[in-house]
């Protein structure tokens, strides 16, 4: 909503300046989203009074002046003769600049010196305010000419303004106009609210009863609670005055003509649209006269609105039809049929007030937001429709001339009732926390316009009668208010919410199962933060394919999505950690480690399924940048994320994680395994395969895994039991052998177990290689053994005695040979 | 006698000569052969001490502790310089030089804040909820006295689901509030981080999914001075204490009274604005109560909701919401 400054001033009172008007705006819930100076004629320059007039002490052609400027008195000095004390004169303030002339600069005022004497501002003539050629003197002001007054004002040239962008909130429809405005500043300030006078002149009213002239029929009054029609005889349609055209463009509406200018003026100062029909353009009934049908249109009724733009219609819409065809489509937009044109004559004027709901769907399904439907969607005053009518049928006359047909159709089957809310006053304080007097409540509902209601129709229905409660009577431009905390509201909002003292919960500490979750997961993250991954948060949405490719089943699709690349929800957390990829790559970041931890979803009876996941990706350099070492440029591999899913598992209390290679891989990795608990897969890590690599311009070999974190959490074990350190020292024995390629170290470490050689500690793989003198087709591997006794110090004798039959059962049963060395 | 006597000056001036002069360590255990090992000369003289004659043993047992005493005291001091000394580098160290980074990940700016809201809101007995992201009308919208028809519905584009039955995703984690309250009886008093989603094309302030967290205060006597006094609380603890937040009055379907929340420090004024939205929050509307079968006259409470992503821009200064989504590593890594 749109506003300005002058306009608002004209229904109250206020003196704050327009930075503080906009503050208080703000703060009564009309939040002020932009202000926009606009620069006037004569900005700065106010008609002044001479109160004295004296020579300059330094200087005989020139005079010293005491002024009244209307805020306070200035000395000026001036160098004119044609004045005297008590004469008002144009006055320009420092700071303010001269409209420029033809070829010069414009000059800015200055507080100065002149003769050694200070002049705050400059009594000026007629050529220095570009009135006229006329430089012999100041140009003196008519008697009457207010002191103060802006000078734009007293020539009746346009002064300056100020725009207000305002924010409107949907429960708000009064706001939306001027009145509306004007009603929160009366009701903060206590002046008088200042609705324009309906006086028409007898002379313009020489036309017969209304009833005589036209008609209305209104078949669903569901639809339509209220009709109201006026007409306007022997308009001359036209260009709008001045007043009325600078009006609707200082808010950004664009002037069409007299007529259709008046409609909007009265919608924008009371917000009740209006809609101006050629009455000559509908359709005579039987008895000749013209006459509107309100109804709903029929299922495929075509309709063409002033805009040009052809409608199917459905049943459901309300339509402002006559006898044969649709005229407007109801509270949404007039028809081209009966729009007003140049040569319109005979005007009627549309107030009504429409079902808000039904102009809502009317105007989505059409695709026709306008100015109207706005309101009438969010609610029109029912009380202010023939109000508003009649409003406009006066500004008509104003400006098109014409003749107002006696009095108003008026079709209002069924006016509501008073709607009336009763308001425990102690209710508001618990509310609220602080203690305002019943009598303040009173008070401050009775500034919004509420009117106390002592008689309780309803003794039943509590409250009222009670002590300590009053009950109101809500007017009916305030469709918000329907219950008693919609009251508490508004008293809360006038009263101020600085003087409520802010205080802190008390009473019941929080409890919820998911609180326990959210630690869980905050420790999942900091761990592996601490591993050196970076936490990446990925889109949820992601492109079907993406989500195809990674997911299982289908993905769970949009109904609307806003682009193809957004269309599913995310199946798996790696189209994000994919594209974090690419977008590191592409931008010259070859060093990438990162994981995310989020929510997947999946399709299920009912509602998709959401499960946490876990999901890692790495590329490049496994170390941060060095200046020396053989291994400074190492890249990743498989084992560093296999040993950061290692490190994870066992800091989290995830046990006995077996990696299970699968002998085939998914379409999108090259080498995998599957992350095997007890009988459940846990997740996966494996390679990217190169295709898919490509596509997502990555280069360098990237790791993956991804695990279903809902699953680690509910099995994951933190107890942690302490083991007794050794007392005795442990031996080593160290064996390198030739092994099978197909023997795994799984494999190695299964016949050590069965084997169960007496005193062995632990089994440690520390070098793997191939080549050299390595047969082709097996490996080199060795293998530290500790041994150790909790009791005693072993001997060497027994340490060989085990560790040999070890060796030659692991020999024998893997077909490995052992190395010398 | 005398002869035992006097050779022993000479012998250990000799041997204190020689240990100060090893260069290395090698060296020292050469010379430390020489003289004390089995078959050095000090020792052989400590061999000829037991031939003396009986009343001479005294002095000269004396005499022979004093030199071997000098000498190892001469023998250790010297072994501490030269090991020093083998301890140094050829060259200085420059400790300019980088070193070897043990690198940590970062976590991410909207978790750090999350984290951040979370631990201040458990200070003052808030705990942890969550809720489902895909919703159903009722949840999102219904229950929160905002119907199908409802204006207010304008500002939330939603993105539907093609399920059947009709699903949509979460535009608020007000949804929330519903579920825990139909769960669970008064009083409530939860805190829920979380994403929603906005059918909004991603611009510098707009990404379709973001992140919100959502407070919801439900008990006896609960006030709109309480919510006052949270929100500044948690602001202030969040934002930092030179912070001013004001309540100005608004709109929302499911609180009454509503407020936006502004606030105002350097860090706004850095913006070139005094003031700056950060959330939205209200007294619980009792028609929500009502649908979760909560009575209203017993209960009050208030709830509030703000964007996690908004919180994380102001506090890094961080001038497009895009960058949160790209997690690109130079990004991530100054958090």
């Amino acid at each position: 909503m749109k506003i300005t400054y002058h306009w608002l001033k004209e229904y109250v009172d206020f003196r704050w300046p327009p930075e503080e008007l906009a503050e208080r705006l703000t703060m009564l819930g009309l939040e002020v989203e932009g202000v926009e100076k606009r620069g006037g004629e004569f900005e700065g320059i106010v008609v002044a009074q001479v109160l004295t007039r004296d020579k300059h002490p330094n200087a005989d052609k020139l005079s010293l002046c005491r002024v009244n400027d209307g805020a306070g008195q200035r000395q000026i000095v001036c160098g004119a003769q044609n004045f005297k004390a008590g004469d008002k004169v144009p006055l320009i303030l420092p700071g303010a600049t001269l409209p420029a002339r033809p070829g010069e600069a414009p000059f800015t005022i200055k507080v100065g010196r002149i003769r050694g004497v200070e002049s705050h501002g400059m009594l000026c003539s007629p050529r220095e305010l570009g009135l006229s050629e006329d430089a012999q003197g100041l140009l003196v002001l008519r008697e009457d000419a207010r002191v103060g007054q802006p000078f734009a004002e007293y020539l009746g040239r346009a002064g300056g303004d100020v725009l207000f962008d305002l924010e409107i909130t949907p429960n708000r429809p009064d706001l939306n106009s001027l009145v509306g405005i004007a009603r929160e500043i009366a009701a903060l300030t206590g002046n008088p609210l200042k609705l324009p006078r309906l006086l028409i002149p007898p002379a313009a009213m020489r036309l017969p009863p209304i009833g005589d002239l036209v008609a209305v029929r209104v078949e669903d009054a569901d639809l339509c609670p209220r009709y109201t029609a006026r007409l306007v005889r022997g308009v001359t349609i036209g260009p709008s005055p001045d007043w009325l055209r600078a009006r609707l463009e200082g808010i950004g509406l664009r002037s069409i003509n007299n007529v259709v200018d008046v409609t909007n003026y009265v919608m924008m100062e009371i917000g009740q649209p209006l809609h101006a029909f050629d009455c000559a353009r509908i359709a005579p009934a039987t008895d000749g006269k013209p006459t509107v049908v309100v109804r709903r249109a029929r299922d495929g009724e075509r309709f063409v609105t002033l805009d040009g733009q052809e409608h199917v219609l459905s049943g459901d819409m309300l339509l402002i039809a006559d006898e044969r065809q649709g005229i407007a489509v109801a509270g949404v937009m007039g028809g081209q049929n009966s729009e007003i044109h140049d040569r319109t004559a005979d005007v009627l004027i549309e107030s009504a007030h429409f079902h808000p709901p039904s102009i809502r769907r009317t105007s989505k399904r059409l695709g026709l937001r306008t100015d109207a439907s706005y309101r009438f969607e969010r609610g029109s005053d029912i009380g202010i429709t023939d109000w508003a009518g009649l409003r406009c049928a006066q500004l008509i006359l104003e400006t098109a001339g014409g003749q107002l047909a006696e009095g108003v159709v008026d079709a209002f089957p069924h006016p509501p009732p008073p709607r009336e809310i009763v308001l425990r006053h102690a209710r508001a304080n618990a509310v609220l926390g602080v203690d305002i007097p019943d009598a303040t409540q009173v008070e401050l509902l009775q500034h919004l316009g509420l009117e106390v209601f002592p008689d309780p129709p309803d003794p039943s229905g509590g409250g009222a009668g009670m002590p300590g409660a009053t009950r109101f009577r809500v007017p009916t431009f305030r469709v918000d208010l329907k219950r008693e905390v919609d009251l508490i509201e508004e008293v809360e909002r006038l009263y101020g919410l600085e003087k409520v003292p802010a205080t802190f919960p008390r009473g019941a500490v929080g409890f919820n199962a998911f609180d326990a979750v959210h630690d869980q997961i905050a420790e999942a993250r900091r761990l592996l933060a601490g591993l050196g991954l970076n936490e990446a948060q990925g889109q949820t949405l992601v492109s079907e394919t993406a989500a195809r490719l990674w997911g299982r089943a289908e993905p769970v699709r949009l109904a609307n999505p806003l682009s193809a690349d957004m269309s599913a929800l995310r199946s798996s957390l790696l189209p994000g950690l994919l594209d974090t990829l690419r977008h590191n790559l592409t931008r010259q970041q070859e060093d990438v480690a990162v994981f995310e931890l989020g929510r997947v979803f999946s399709p299920s009876e009912g509602s998709p399924r959401e499960g946490w996941r876990l999901a890692i990706a790495l590329t490049g350099r496994r170390h941060a940048p060095f200046w020396s070492g053989a291994d400074r440029d190492a890249r990743c591999d498989i084992y560093d994320m296999k040993g950061v899913l290692e490190e994870f598992f066992e800091h989290y209390g995830a046990r006995g994680v077996g990696f299970v290679r699968e002998t085939e891989s998914p379409a999108t990795l090259v080498e995998s395994a599957v992350l095997r608990w007890g009988k459940t897969d846990l997740g996966w890590l494996g390679q990217l395969a190169p295709a898919l690599a490509r596509q997502h311009d990555l280069r360098a070999p990237v790791f993956l895994a991804e695990l279903d974190f809902d699953l680690l959490l509910s099995r994951r074990n933190t107890a942690r039991v302490s083991k007794l350190l050794p007392a005795f020292p442990a031996v080593r024995r160290d064996v390198a052998m030739f092994l099978p390629e197909a023997v795994t170290h799984e494999a190695v470490l299964r016949v050590v177990r069965e084997a169960r050689p007496a005193n062995l500690e632990t089994v440690a793989l520390f070098d793997v290689f191939r080549g050299g003198n390595v047969p082709q087709g097996r490996k080199s591997v060795a293998y530290a053994f500790t041994y150790r006794h909790a009791e005693r110090t072993l001997t060497d004798a027994e340490v060989n005695a085990a560790h040999e039959a070890l060796v030659a059962v692991i020999g024998q049963t893997l077909g490995a040979t052992v190395r010398e060395g | 006698m005398s002869e035992f006597l006097n050779e022993i000056g000479p012998l250990t001036a000799t041997a204190l000569a020689e240990l100060g002069a090893a260069g290395d360590l090698a060296a020292l255990e050469q010379v430390k052969g020489r003289w004390l090992g089995a078959q050095g000369r000090f020792t052989g003289l400590m061999k000829q001490l037991g031939r003396l004659p009986k009343e001479e043993k005294p002095a000269a047992g004396k005499a022979m502790n004093e030199a071997k005493a000098a000498l190892e005291a001469a023998l250790a001091g010297r072994r501490g310089e030269l090991e020093l000394l083998a301890s140094l580098p050829r060259e200085p160290t420059d400790f300019t030089l980088p070193g070897r980074r043990r690198v940590m990940g970062r976590l991410h700016p909207l978790t750090q804040a999350a984290e951040d809201i979370v631990r201040s809101f458990r200070r003052i007995g808030f705990v942890v909820a969550d809720g489902p992201e895909v919703e159903d009308d009722y949840h999102c919208f219904d229950a929160l006295a905002t119907p199908a028809d409802h204006p207010a519905r304008d500002t939330q584009d939603t993105f539907y689901l093609d399920t059947a039955p009709p699903r949509l995703l979460r535009t608020h984690t007000s949804s929330v509030q519903i579920r825990v309250m139909e769960k669970q009886p008064p009083p409530v008093r939860i805190i829920v981080p979380g994403r929603v989603y906005r059918r909004d094309n991603a611009d510098a302030t707009h990404n379709p999914t973001f992140h919100q967290i959502e407070g919801l205060y439900v008990d006896r006597g609960v006030t709109v001075g309480d919510l006052k006094g949270t929100v500044e609380f948690v602001f202030k603890a969040v934002l930092g204490g030179d912070v001013r937040i004001r309540f100005r009055p608004h709109y929302f379907s499911y609180t009454e009274p509503s407020y936006e929340i502004d606030f105002s420090s350097a860090a706004t004024r850095a913006l070139g604005k005094e003031w700056l939205e950060i959330a939205g929050c209200g007294m619980v509307h009792p028609q929500v109560f009502e649908n979760v079968g909560y009575d209203p006259e017993e209960w009050t409470g208030w709830a509030f909701g703000f964007g996690i992503e908004r919180i994380a821009m102001i506090r890094h200064g961080i001038r497009d919401i895009r960058l949160f989504y790209e997690n690109d590593m130079r990004f991530l890594r100054q958090f």
